[in-house]
């Protein structure tokens, strides 16, 4: 700390504002004053008598003790009583003093000399430190001024890069952290220098550290720039670089305020990262009403003709009655109509998954339940296929969206339903394997050639073997929900025959058997 | 049931509110039409239907906003007929007040049942000592199920789980309710109770093998305890 010592002892250049200004050396100032009063009074001594040079030199004390620091007035102080002793009280021109009088008004004058030297001195520092707490909160005011409420943040960082140069009398550069959290390399536009390579390697130590490094600081200390990192809790949003020029020193007061500054740009640029993600979501959530309000009412038009239709066949097939060509034409409009459906809603639902306003609401579910729901919703087109579902033995609840697995499930079937012949097994099989849900589901189709897997979660592909009457969605349908669970869906050609579907979905577990002992 | 009961189509399209006059006409109701919202609710009150099929896209208020109003005076019980299928929505009217909710595009035996089904409730609640579903029967006042003529013995939580569903036969009744109904107003959200008790309740009552099932998931929304068309046309 030898470095602090020395500025403690009021070394430094006068900064741009005074406000750390000393002056040279206020010892030598001293001496002088004294040497000058000395001169000064020697002539008038005949007129007034020595013992009023005394006053003389008590009011040089105190002028000096509302100007200088303490220990030249202290000097002031006690060269003023030798001086006074030397030069005036009889005999004169020796530190000899006759008259025991003279030796109490030497030695009170000495006592009086020193306190008041002391007292002035006093009172004049705390008003320093009082003005140097203004100057300061000044200084802060304005950094909050310029830099805090400048429109945008270009404009704020430059705002705080010069008003810190202007008040330090430095060159300044400000370093901003990457998205990806690391320090970036160049320096902000707005930045007067850009760093060598050794000094970056010290903004990066005092970015990771946390902590100031560089010059004037006990963090490799012989570095030509002082680094302070923008600190904002616990989180560095960047590096507030200063380079003096090579004579100047800053004391730990300045670099404290120097801190400060750093502590508040970084609040700026904390701010302004709040906006942005702030404006961010806003644009978001009015994106994501628009494609909710645009959905409901494009899926309100297409669905609207289509249930008056539906009512329509329905009140014809009452009318006719049971039999005839006409009832044959009525069910295979039904049958149209009933694909038609299935297609709006899976145009729909890959609608929504791309336009991402997919919120699964997770419940506790018991997946043999969302199983036999998904098999009740693909009844008519499982028809004669045998469906076996394999639980495994104490499978847990699960926490996940019940309607939107059993969507995939039941996808997945009608998918296994369209892949296979009639009186065909479609084989599905659950289980939990660390905290993961799995549900597989086999078919025993032809299969699906290999080089037509990777694409089988497209939206709209459709195999080279597939079957007419498909949209290509289903599984997209499934690969999206899934996804939006936060899990994966999987395919492969299985050993045997067909295909197997694997879902595996990171879920919470709860057994049931531990709840029944609660309840 | 009664016949020729009033059934007010409350809908902005006139040809689903066509369609569907020819279609209630069909099964004997008397049917009665409202374009929006404030004529739906003045006939609700002048006109005093049986039973409402109410949209919710209507064009001059929300259909929830009208089922409210209408729910702040009435009983009567109301079918919500909307292309709005999301289970937040289906909950959202049900908690609003409907008595079921059926979505656009639906086909003629699903909403004349649920039709039947929300009618008889109102008359169900005061009047049925027992309710009858496929192979099950629910003995109100002797507290007995049972499964194909043989007696099951259900834990009183079951019972009570089975009583209101039994109560409501036919008609989706929200997860919400049931658990506030057996466990009381602060385990709206315990759905894990729920979850195993219906497992228990579906092995002693259901039969295995059996094409349909009684005790009907109603994904994100609730339960139904299905009432087979056999067991409808018995009861009739």
């Amino acid at each position: 700390m030898t470095r602090s010592g020395n500025i403690d002892q009021n070394i430094s250049r006068p900064g741009k504002f005074g406000l750390f200004g000393n002056s040279p050396n206020e010892f030598v100032l001293a001496v002088s004053l004294v040497a000058l009063v000395t001169g000064a009074s020697l002539p008038l001594e005949t007129l007034i008598g020595y013992r009023a040079v005394a006053l003389v030199y008590l009011l040089l004390v105190v002028m000096v003790g509302m100007t200088l620091r303490r220990g030249p007035v202290l000097l002031v102080a006690a060269s003023s009583a030798l001086a006074w002793n030397f030069f005036f009280i009889p005999t004169r021109f020796s530190l000899h003093i006759k008259g025991i009088e003279d030796l109490m008004m030497f030695g009170m004058f000495f006592v009086v000399a020193i306190a008041m030297g002391h007292l002035t001195s006093q009172l004049r520092s705390s008003e320093l430190a009082e003005r140097r707490r203004q100057q300061r909160s000044a200084a802060l005011y304005e950094l909050v001024q310029q830099a805090g409420l400048a429109p945008d943040l270009d404009g704020g960082l430059r705002a705080a890069i010069t008003l810190t140069e202007n008040l330090f009398g430095v060159r300044g550069a400000l370093l901003l952290r990457h998205p990806d959290l690391t320090l970036a390399k160049h320096p902000h536009p707005a930045s007067s220098f850009s760093l060598s390579e050794k000094e970056y390697g010290v903004a990066a130590w005092a970015f990771n550290h946390r902590m100031p490094a560089g010059k004037f600081t006990d963090n490799r200390p012989e570095s030509e720039a002082a680094h302070l990192p923008l600190q904002v809790g616990s989180e560095a949003l960047g590096v507030l670089s200063i380079f003096p020029s090579a004579d100047m020193i800053l004391g730990p007061a300045e670099i404290e305020l120097l801190q400060t500054f750093a502590m508040l740009i970084g609040t700026i640029l904390e701010r302004d990262h709040l906006l942005q993600g702030v404006k961010q979501a806003e644009i978001l959530n009015a994106s994501e009403r628009l494609q909710r309000a645009l959905l409901q009412s494009v899926s309100h038009e297409l669905k609207t003709p289509l249930s008056a239709v539906q009512v329509g066949i329905d009140a014809l097939t009452k009318e006719i009655g049971k039999g005839g060509r006409s009832q044959t034409t009525l069910h295979e409009i039904q049958q149209a109509l009933r694909r038609l459906n299935r297609v709006i809603n899976n145009l729909l639902d890959m609608t929504r998954i791309e336009s991402g306003v997919i919120h699964p609401k997770l419940d506790w579910c018991d997946v043999g339940d969302v199983i036999e729901a998904a098999k009740d919703l693909t009844a008519d087109v499982m028809g004669s296929r045998k469906l076996e579902i394999a639980l495994d033995r104490g499978l847990p609840m699960v926490r996940t969206d019940q309607a939107l697995l059993e969507q995939c499930v039941s996808n997945l079937l009608l998918n296994a339903a369209s892949n296979s012949g009639i009186r065909t097994v479609v084989k599905i099989t659950a289980r939990v394997v660390n905290d993961q849900l799995v549900v597989t589901v086999r078919d025993e189709g032809k299969g699906i050639a290999e080089s037509e897997l990777p694409h089988i979660f497209e939206a709209f592909y459709r195999g080279t073997e597939a079957r007419p009457g498909g949209t290509g969605l289903g599984l997209a349908i499934v690969d999206g929900f899934i996804r939006a669970l936060g899990g994966s869906v999987t395919v492969a050609n299985s050993r045997a025959t067909g295909v197997e579907f694997v879902i595996t979905l990171p879920v919470e577990t709860l057994r049931p058997d531990v709840l029944e002992k609660l309840a | 049931m009664s016949e020729n009961a009033t059934a007010l189509v409350i809908d902005d399209e006139p040809q689903i509110r066509k369609l569907l006059q020819v279609l209630l006409e069909q099964e004997n109701y008397r049917a009665l039409e409202s374009e929006n919202g404030r004529q739906g609710i003045a006939d609700v009150a002048q006109r005093r239907p049986d039973v409402v099929l109410l949209d919710l896209g209507l064009p001059d208020m929300d259909g929830l906003v009208v089922l409210e109003r209408i729910r702040q005076w009435s009983q009567v019980p109301v079918l919500v007929l909307s292309v709005r299928d999301g289970p937040a929505d289906k909950v959202a009217a049900l908690d609003a007040g409907a008595d079921d909710y059926v979505t656009k595009p639906f086909e003629a035996t699903e909403l004349l049942a649920r039709l039947r089904a929300i009618q008889r409730r109102v008359h169900g609640e005061v009047e049925a000592a027992r309710v009858e579903a496929g192979h099950l029967v629910i003995d109100f006042a002797s507290h007995i199920v049972t499964v194909g003529g043989r007696e099951v013995k259900l834990t009183s939580t079951e019972y009570a789980l089975l009583k209101i569903l039994a109560l409501h036969a036919g008609k989706v009744v929200t997860q919400k309710q049931l658990l506030r109904e057996v466990w009381g107003p602060n385990a709206e959200e315990q759905s894990q109770y729920l979850r195993v008790y219906m497992m228990h309740l579906r092995k002693k009552i259901e039969l295995p093998g059996a094409a349909e099932r009684l005790l009907k998931t109603e994904s994100g929304i609730g339960y139904r305890l299905v009432v087979p068309t056999s067991t409808e046309a018995r009861q009739s």
